[in-house]
């Protein structure tokens, strides 16, 4: 996998990059080496969990939202703003489209109620990333502070509609909206568990990545990013191709909420979607933003993640010790794989 | 956009997807299996609700030596919970038991994509027809809360009695009606006051919820949390009284400590692993929504032992009323009347188990506290 | 006792933890880091907190022990930025995944655990005063412990030559180096301090109110104490204050609930949020201008 990641680096790079990976995996293996576990067993049967079939799916099931949290990140990362909201906007992604559901209630059906979920979705995770935006242009707020903010709102916001208006009356008694009816969820791909959300986030990574390299947008993008004050000498209008950048990235984490709610999670309901703008924040940056690396990471740390199933039903270690190792690749990867950076 | 090549998404209804992912269907579901798989949502010794799925667990390992039993703590109750099902399955696993409440729907999806596997599911109820390989369990284990209830009853001296709970679920709420007539029935000025967390285990939440109760002046506090350390501990450093749940935790409360409920699965979940291996599941009365309780002889649960300050008397109280539940009678023995003075069941009435359940909407006439709207 | 001076009790008791975590996050963003893996310190001070106390009987060894979890998880964090100049973000977030792993791992055997933990200690004289005294002196010893930390690090800050450092670390470095101070060095110990104080924070959790460790029982409250942080622009005193509010909120549910009124407890969760997202409108320009520079260079454009 990490090849891809590498396309442009040359053989330094990837020597650098195998040495920081090789310290740790090492690292982890001392790690679980202290709890009595054998790290050798450990990590074999780690690979055997990825790469069995049910889980080969669960990693492209998990990676499916991860793929959009992360582009949702990259978008803006391009015009030098820092979206830590893929939080927030995955899950508004998928109260705006729960709405959507709720509004139209059977009176359409099948593949055009989902269309309306995707568009709802994408308008709903736009609009709450634009808040961040304007705070910024208008009032000076910096949108990593305010992004981080939205999160707790957008989580509060869908608690407060599953407890409240849109508990399912006929359901369990436990808060959840009512289940997005068969016709209108995303279908299965051939005989596996993972939903066409899947081909969104692959049609997603490959628009982004044209129009970031090939449109007059993309290119306004990295001026801004590079450097605005030349930017606004050259005429692009700064604070607009700002916001621009933020509702393309929120929309994008507003599909990644919808993919969920209608490929896999059916419902809203406490933990939808918990933690996946953080990993999809940390996808986008371990590839540098760069549009089809940050879906490789995503699908990479997706993999890692669930490699935590294997460590308790196969090592007996608490499935959450995988964040050790993901935190481990991560750290690595920052601190060891470039050229060293000016000391802030 | 989308290929022919697609299957649908989930069953509602639950009727197995045929023929979906080649699995040999001639076997009956979970017949020859050799592992069974449990899913807990929290940690396995919480001294509460996972605690004792997760003791039944290890006895099912003990007396099934053929079999492998895989276990995973810390679930959650989304979809991610059908992965873990999923990845058990592969492992050979074709009886799965989700011990959750909020496990309901991924069980529900990954037994609709697995008919050859026996899922069955703690606690919650299957709404629609109950596919011909899935079920839920439980034990009315309001009835010992009820006795539990007469305890604290005679206990309080302030008449005020706290129940902290995380969520107005059915068995949740027959709980906290149960143990306030338990109360009523031996102190008719006793009152429960109700907090909820919406979490099963947040124990800084607990740790306000019960200070909000005790400032209230309530000093016997019972819970329907899954942890149930935390509140167990703020009893008794309040010197109040506690009623427990779920597990023992009277250490915890040497002074305080009443009595409370605790859950022993062992026979249930061994008979239905047998049920299930004998390829006898489907048409089973646990492939329905299956509950028993002190009638039928078959509880999962015990009472727990008695704390210092229970008198004696109090003891034959409970005990003639255990006999009276297991008998002719039932904590919810009529009349029961809700809290808006609405009729529950008419005086005489004795409802049956699916009766109570279903009732469990509203909480009785002594209960202090609305239910979240909804 | 009366709704009011309930929920301020409330406050106070639910806001200490995130009290400790926003003055320790203050000291670092002063010096000019941000650090979002507070939340992994005060995981790893509710664990190592708890597992001490368990082993040695003795809570405030168990508290000096989060202390050090606390400050080990910042200085992973300090290595990282400092050292090898990667975003201090993302970093922060890669360090809330590194305690939340550690400590699942180290922690699941001190589940059924039990401690001695602290108990509440009534001031002698204070505790007695109508309602003062039941707001504030009737707590654990860590809560009046803060009541003395918010003073003496706004008089550190401000006011003596360690706060000079700090404060220039963040806003002149250029400055602090001509005059031959290592700036690295400075901002290393003020991440560290906020990192030990996130520990403790996490530890009063663990030993003083809920008595218990769980995985991941923090619950987003070192997130909250950065949004206080943002609240507070890094004053403490404001800091205490955020940190109450958000207290308050969390205690106002379960008091209203006791009185017998359901209450969806996410609308008031929701308010503190608002009220420092209205106070960046409001003081927004001004608060950005003083933010120190070193501070807004984080926040500024860039890309790597």
């Amino acid at each position: 996998m990490t090849a891809l990641i590498l396309d442009k680096f040359g053989v330094k790079a990837v020597i650098r990059w195998a040495l920081a990976l090789g310290a740790a995996a090492v690292a982890f293996g001392l790690l679980v080496l202290t709890k009595g576990a054998n790290p050798f067993s450990v990590y074999s049967s780690m690979w055997t969990a990825i790469t069995s079939s049910a889980s080969f799916d669960g990693v492209f099931l998990k990676a499916t939202p991860l793929i959009l949290a992360a582009l949702a990140v990259a978008v803006p990362a391009k015009a030098g703003l820092v979206n830590v909201g893929g939080e927030g906007q995955l899950v508004v992604g998928g109260v705006f489209a729960m709405g959507a559901n709720l509004a139209v209630d059977g009176r359409m059906s099948g593949m055009a109620v989902l269309v309306v979920m995707c568009v709802a979705g994408a308008v709903g995770g736009a609009l709450w990333a634009a808040i961040a935006a304007l705070l910024r242009l208008a009032v000076g707020i910096n949108e990593a502070v305010s992004t981080l903010l939205l999160n707790y709102l957008a989580i509060n916001l869908m608690t407060f509609l599953i407890f409240d208006r849109w508990k399912d009356r006929n359901g369990s008694g436990q808060p959840a909206s009512r289940p997005i009816p068969v016709v209108d969820r995303f279908p299965l791909l051939g005989n596996s568990k993972v939903h066409a959300g899947l081909l969104v986030a692959v049609v997603a990574t490959g628009l982004v990545w044209w129009l970031l390299r090939s449109t007059r947008w993309g290119f306004q993008l990295r001026v801004v990013g590079g450097n605005p004050e030349a930017a606004r000498r050259a005429g692009i209008r700064v604070g607009g191709t700002l916001l621009s950048a933020m509702l393309v990235g929120g929309a994008l984490a507003g599909l990644g909420g919808v993919a969920q709610l209608a490929g896999a999670e059916f419902k809203l309901r406490q933990g939808f979607l918990l933690t996946y703008g953080y990993v999809g924040f940390l996808a986008s940056w371990l590839a540098r933003h760069k549009p089809i690396n940050v879906a490789v990471a995503a699908v990479v740390l997706a993999a890692i993640s669930i490699t935590g199933d294997s460590l308790q039903l196969d090592s007996s270690l608490p499935a959450a010790t995988v964040n050790v190792l993901m935190a481990l690749v991560l750290l690595a990867v920052f601190g060891w794989t470039r050229v060293k950076a000016a000391a802030a | 956009m989308l290929a022919a090549a697609c299957g649908s998404n989930g069953n509602d209804t639950g009727t197995p997807a045929a023929a979906d992912g080649g699995s040999s269907s001639d076997a009956a579901p979970g017949q020859g299996s050799t592992a069974v798989g449990f899913i807990f949502v929290g940690p396995k010794d919480d001294v509460g609700y996972n605690q004792a799925a997760y003791d039944g667990a290890m006895a099912v390992k003990k007396d099934f030596p053929d079999l492998k039993v895989l276990t995973q703590e810390n679930v959650p109750e989304t979809d991610e919970a059908s992965r873990i099902m999923e990845t058990m399955i592969a492992k050979g696993a074709k009886i799965i038991f989700a011990t959750s409440y909020g496990h309901l729907d991924p069980a529900m999806k990954v037994a609709a994509a697995h008919p050859d596997v026996v899922v069955v599911q703690q606690g919650n109820f299957i709404k629609d027809t109950v596919p011909a390989n899935t079920g839920t369990y439980f034990g009315t284990v309001y009835e010992p809360v009820y006795l539990a209830g007469i305890a604290a009853g005679k206990a309080t001296k302030t008449n005020k009695l706290g129940y902290v709970y995380a969520f107005p679920i059915p068995q949740t709420i027959a709980n906290i009606d149960a143990f306030e007539l338990g109360a009523q029935s031996v102190n008719p000025k006793a009152e429960t006051y109700v907090v909820n967390t919406s979490n099963w285990c947040d124990p800084a939440k607990q740790a306000e919820a019960a200070k909000s109760l005790l400032a209230q002046g309530v000093d016997v506090l019972t819970q329907h949390q899954d942890c149930t350390g935390t509140i167990t501990k703020a009893a008794e450093a309040a010197g109040a009284m506690v009623v427990g749940y779920h597990a023992d935790a009277s250490s915890l409360a040497p002074k305080g400590w009443v009595t409370g409920s605790e859950w022993d699965w062992k026979a249930m979940f061994e008979d239905i692993v047998k049920t299930a291996l004998d390829g006898k599941f489907t048409g089973s009365k646990y492939n329905a929504n299956f509950r028993s309780g002190l009638k039928d002889g078959l509880n999962p649960f015990v009472q727990s032992k008695y704390g210092p300050s229970v008198t004696q008397a109090t003891k034959d109280l409970i005990a003639k009323a255990a006999t009276d539940i297991a008998g002719p009678g039932s904590p919810f023995k009529g009349p029961v009347v809700a809290q808006d003075g609405a009729q529950l069941f008419p005086a005489g009435k004795v409802p049956t188990y699916a009766e109570i359940e279903a009732a469990a909407t509203v909480f009785v006439k002594g209960v202090v506290g609305e239910i979240p709207k909804g | 006792m009366t709704l009011p001076i309930e929920v301020l009790t409330g406050a106070v008791r639910g806001g200490t933890s995130i009290l400790y975590a926003s003055v320790g996050e203050s000291i670092a963003e002063t010096a000019g880091v941000v650090n979002l893996g507070t939340e992994g310190s005060m995981l790893a001070g509710a664990l190592a907190g708890y597992a001490i106390t368990a082993n040695t009987g003795n809570p405030w060894v168990g508290v000096l022990a989060g202390a050090v979890a606390g400050g080990a998880l910042a200085f992973v964090h300090a290595f990282f930025v400092l050292h090898r100049g990667a975003n201090q973000l993302a970093t922060g977030l890669v360090v809330l995944f590194l305690g939340l792993g550690l400590t699942s791992l180290f922690g699941a055997a001190f589940v059924s655990r039990q401690i001695h933990s602290f108990t509440a200690w009534d001031v002698p004289v204070l505790s007695k005063i109508p309602w003062v005294g039941e707001i504030l002196f009737q707590h654990d010893p860590l809560t009046y412990l803060s009541f003395v930390l918010v003073p003496v690090t706004w008089f550190v800050l401000q006011r003596t030559g360690i706060g000079l450092l700090v404060r220039g670390a963040g806003e002149r470095s250029e400055v602090l180096a001509t005059y031959g101070h290592d700036v690295r060095l400075v901002q290393y110990l003020a991440v560290v301090t906020g990192g030990l104080l996130a520990g403790i924070g996490g530890a009063q959790l663990s030993t003083a109110y809920a008595n218990s460790w769980f995985e991941n029982m923090t619950q987003g409250r070192g997130f909250v104490a950065v949004a206080v942080v943002i609240f507070a622009a890094r004053r403490p005193l404001a800091a205490m204050g955020g940190s109450y509010l958000f207290g308050a909120a969390l205690a106002l549910s379960p008091a209203l609930q006791a009185r017998g009124w359901a209450i969806n407890q996410f609308a008031l969760d929701s308010l503190p949020y608002l009220a420092v997202i209205v106070v960046l409108v409001l003081l927004g320009k001004k608060r950005a201008a003083e933010a120190p520079e070193g501070l807004q260079k984080v926040f500024e454009l860039s890309t790597s």
